[in-house]
């Protein structure tokens, strides 16, 4: 579904992503581990048209567009680090945006149903301003808003920052569910644990290379890995 | 008593006009996070091609006002197209932006200086009897029909931004531009209806501002206070502009009412200083993150 060969992304002087290749499969979750500042959040921001880059990204056999609202036309969204919702509108407007390049009334009332089915904190806060919700409710509303864009790709960049181990266990089941309705997950974490228990296939992201790749299970029983993003010795 | 409501109807009508000008001010800001001194400019052209739609062509006064509105749109969009979105393009630093928005404010002026000339030009007269009384107050019939005007623009402009789809994409964009990008909303759209928005407004500012006063190259001086009214509100709020607008129009015309008219604009902006002091994010401006 998602293709990346040779990606490279400089800031200035800096490179931060050097050649790397990933694929993404239909209907499964890719997770993409690593520490803070390995380039997790570059890769994605790449897919998405929001910053720079050289090599290929293909998706569905063609390549994929520069501009990032091109991207989210083909069904691609990506649900940033640190949330990004709009403060300033209120939960209902926040899901509107994510329906913003659809025109079809009904299939928007319909993703409404399911999203506030998904999260029905939403549903209560509805007509509140998004500013005043908690961490964990603004992660689910900028889940929420990723969704209405009816996406076939979603690209979740570490949904579990900042949150309460509860609620982490909260949102990685919603993210089996999201998976369960057919779509498919390219998930960025730094709480390697979780994310390799939900994931089908595993990066592990090092100083902007990939360093190693495998199915997830397999990555969870790496001795290597266990030690060095795991915390056991 | 009649003399403080002949102050407050006075005061309105130019808080209206100043609040028109204003929210162009505001919504460049709460989108680019940069003060676009430019749209003095292009109320100042406004003033002109309302002046020449009603002499030269000549047009009837709401005919004028379509022209003065339509025109200062198009600039407006010319100004962002040539001298701000290759700054955007290249994410240069908001200091630049202002640079540039100062260099084309002094491009348009000195253009209509060169072509136009300076000299001084005075609308010709719009309504045979100026005036009507109702108890011992005399409305201007101008003054009136300047609030109305303002009033149903600004009406328009609310439900433009809390009714439509582009009107939510410019609220989600003035609180994170990266945020609408990644929601698929064309940014750079955006940006062309606010100044377009911003443009009209201004060409209805400046045509009307021109028939209270005159016209002349360098208006935009004087309509620069409607900069340090949107400062005043709350740069990058568009209730904040408003409210700002208002109130320093109707401090201007007490003070000239009641003190003297040339203690006007110091009180005036004694006032603004005083209020920045104490709250210096204006009446009602918003917490900003990184705004330049």
């Amino acid at each position: 579904m998602l293709k990346v060969r040779d990606l490279n992304v400089f800031y200035g002087g800096i490179h931060a992503l050097r050649g790397i290749d990933i694929t993404v499969r239909k209907g499964e979750i890719v997770t993409i581990i690593g520490s803070n500042g390995a380039g997790k959040s570059s890769m994605l921001n790449a897919i998405s048209g929001v910053v720079k880059y050289q090599g290929l990204i293909e998706y569905e056999g063609k390549p994929l567009p520069t501009q990032a609202h091109s991207v989210v036309k083909q069904g691609i969204c990506q649900v940033p680090e640190g949330r990004v919702i709009f403060a300033n509108l209120t939960v209902h407007e926040n899901l509107k945006m994510g329906a913003y390049l659809r025109n079809d009334a009904k299939g928007i009332a319909a993703d409404f149903e399911r999203v506030y089915e998904l999260f029905p904190r939403l549903k209560e806060r509805e007509k509140q301003i998004a500013g005043t919700l908690s961490g964990g409710e603004q992660q689910m509303l900028a889940m929420g808003r990723g969704l209405m864009s009816s996406p076939e790709l979603i690209l979740l960049d570490e949904p579990s920052l900042g949150l309460a181990p509860l609620l982490i266990n909260t949102i990685f089941e919603i993210i089996k569910e999201i998976k369960a309705m057919g779509k498919t997950l390219l998930l960025v974490e730094q709480n390697a644990f979780k994310a390799l228990s939900v994931a089908d296939y595993a990066y592990v992201l090092e100083q902007g290379v990939i360093s190693a790749e495998g199915k997830a299970s397999d990555l969870a029983k790496d001795p290597k890995i266990q030690e060095a993003y795991l915390g056991k010795k | 008593m009649s003399v403080f409501l002949q102050q407050l109807i006075n005061g309105l009508s130019l808080g209206s006009i100043y609040a028109l000008m204003a929210v162009g001010y505001s919504l460049v800001y709460s989108i680019l996070n940069f003060s676009n001194f430019a749209h003095g400019s292009v109320i100042m052209l406004g003033a002109y091609f309302g002046f020449f739609a009603m002499t030269l062509l000549p047009l009837p006064f709401v005919g004028a006002l379509v022209i003065a509105a339509l025109g200062c749109g198009i600039v407006a969009i010319i100004v962002e197209r040539v001298a701000y979105k290759p700054l955007r393009k290249r994410n240069a630093p908001g200091l630049y932006f202002i640079i540039a928005a100062m260099g084309g404010s002094i491009f348009l002026e000195n253009l209509v200086i060169a072509t136009i000339g300076p000299t001084f030009k005075t609308y010709p007269e719009i309504f045979k009897s100026t005036a009507f009384t109702i108890g011992s107050v005399s409305i201007n019939k101008l003054d009136l029909i300047m609030f109305l005007i303002a009033s149903v623009s600004l009406l328009i402009l609310v439900f433009i931004l809390e009714k439509t789809k582009i009107g939510l994409a410019i609220r989600a964009s003035s609180y994170s531009s990266r945020g609408a990008t990644l929601m698929g909303v064309n940014v750079d759209r955006v940006v062309l209806v606010i100044f377009l928005i911003g443009g009209v407004l201004a060409g209805l500012a400046g045509m009307m501002f021109g028939i209270r006063f005159t016209v002349y190259p360098t208006i935009g001086v004087i309509t620069n206070k409607s900069f340090i009214a949107a400062v005043f509100g709350g740069l990058g709020s568009l209730p904040g502009a408003v409210i700002g607008s208002v109130i320093l129009g109707l401090v201007e015309t007490f003070a000239a009412g009641y003190v003297a008219s040339n203690w006007r604009d110091f009180i005036a902006f004694a006032l603004l200083i005083f209020v920045l002091v104490i709250k210096p994010s204006g009446l009602m401006g918003k917490i900003t993150e990184d705004k330049a």
